[in-house]
């Protein structure tokens, strides 16, 4: 009887069942993804909107506006506050009601100031109002907290960096590394460094 | 009815993509290009010189008609919190309220600012007072090298003396005419017209002299440590 044909025990079969990596690498790039998801969000939108704050404030939005109240207000500044905050239409209370000089008055909001020339009765108040869900993700990106998310920065960098190796050896064949991933790897690595020529390094 | 040639399909498709993405990339490109060409505001100050003979807007720089916020981490906006230190390599430490920066010689004036995003706004009105006369008035040391200009949550940015003290370096809390804004530093900031405007701490808090230099947020984080707009010194 040939040997070839002779039935394979399954204790033989274990013995020569190949180790499939790539499987585990692929759930593992799928499941970094799931995890960074979140954090990607953050660091995307939030690298957009800072990347080009010559051209808007990413984190507020600004206002002001001017109106005139009707004669001098009353020497008393608290007084002077009630009136202009009435007719401003604002029902919070003041953090801090200031005159700096005679015939000024200054009143100050948790999200803006009024300014008051008392004797004309000029108002002029300016303000900014949070972009909630913007400042949170800046902040975060831009590390403004320190301590503790200096961790978690760290750990998302190094899932990135997993994801982008994990990334390259997920497919085999044409379309991947041996294929068109090469080109695309190579093109990815060439263009920041084209540029760097272009510009003269930095 | 099936799609006979699903691969030739896809390759349309594809085709189409990039044919509209190119596309999309000329007509941007185009419209960046005609924004250029439409730049009046810079072309025409481009032409023009300052009195020290250096050209009016420095290489790199776009000309903008208003004041744009930067972005920070905003102090307290209250006038009435405002509390000026001015110490380090002085006689007479100082610290001046709100009320009594206004007490001193205030100066309205006019300057351009330069900031290292690329844009540069001209003749921008301020009012407020001289670091030179404050370091007047603390009694300034001869061993003095550096004014560190402190702001709120620990930011500050160093200067060289000598450009510390120069005639248009100011600590400011008017710009045209009104009140210093919140996204500009309200109530006090610095103003140093002649370097890069990260330079011009917002939300003043202090002037610090120092014999050594002590870089400050963006210098220690890739910017320049002298900043000059003159010589594109944006980075390190």
């Amino acid at each position: 009887m040939p040997e070839g044909d002779a039935p394979a025990t399954p204790a033989k079969t274990q013995r020569k069942k190949k180790f499939k990596w790539r499987p585990w690498l692929r759930a593992l790039h799928r499941d970094l993804g799931y995890l960074a998801v979140g954090l990607t969000f953050v660091y995307a939108l939030s690298g957009l909107a800072v990347n080009h704050i010559a051209d808007w404030d990413p984190n507020f939005t600004n206002f002001e506006r001017e109106f005139v109240l009707e004669g001098p207000l009353p020497d008393d500044e608290q007084q002077a506050a009630a009136i202009v905050m009435s007719a401003a239409g604002i029902e919070e209370t003041p953090l801090d009601v200031y005159s700096p000089a005679d015939g000024e008055l200054e009143i100050t909001l948790e999200t803006s100031t009024l300014f008051v020339a008392t004797k004309t009765g000029k108002v002029y108040e300016e303000g900014q109002e949070e972009r909630f869900a913007l400042r949170a993700a800046n902040w975060l990106h831009l590390n403004r907290g320190k301590k503790a998310w200096t961790y978690f920065a760290d750990g998302y960098a190094g899932a990135l960096l997993l994801l982008a190796v994990s990334g390259m050896f997920m497919i085999p064949g044409r379309k991947g590394l041996m294929g068109r991933g090469a080109v695309l790897v190579i093109a990815g690595i060439a263009i920041p460094l084209a540029y760097l020529a272009y510009v003269g390094g930095p | 009815m099936t799609d006979p040639a699903p691969s030739l399909a896809k390759t349309i498709a594809r085709r189409d993509f990039i044919r509209k993405a190119a596309s999309g990339t000329v007509i941007a490109a185009m419209g960046g290009g005609l924004y250029t060409i439409s730049d009046h505001l810079t072309s025409e100050a481009k032409a023009q010189s300052r009195a020290d003979g250096r050209a009016r807007v420095p290489p790199g720089q776009r000309v903008i008609s208003a004041l744009k916020p930067m972005g920070g981490q905003a102090g307290d906006p209250a006038r009435s919190s405002v509390k000026i230190k001015v110490h380090g390599e002085v006689e007479r430490p100082l610290e001046l309220d709100f009320r009594e920066l206004l007490g001193m010689d205030a100066i309205d004036t006019r300057a351009d600012v330069h900031c290292v995003t690329g844009w540069t706004m001209l003749d921008a009105r301020w009012k407020g007072v001289r670091v030179k006369d404050l370091a007047e008035k603390a009694g300034l040391k001869d061993s003095a090298r550096h004014v560190i200009f402190e702001s709120a949550h620990g930011y500050t940015a160093n200067v060289r003396l000598d450009e510390g003290l120069a005639d248009n370096v100011m600590i400011v809390w008017e710009h045209d005419g009104r009140p210093l804004r919140r996204p500009h530093g309200a109530p006090v900031r610095a103003l140093v017209p002649d370097l890069y405007f990260w330079k011009s701490s917002k939300w003043l808090t202090g002037i610090r002299f120092t014999r050594r230099d002590q870089p400050g947020y963006w210098e220690t984080r890739g910017y320049s440590n002298h900043a000059d707009p003159w010589k594109e010194e944006r980075y390190a």
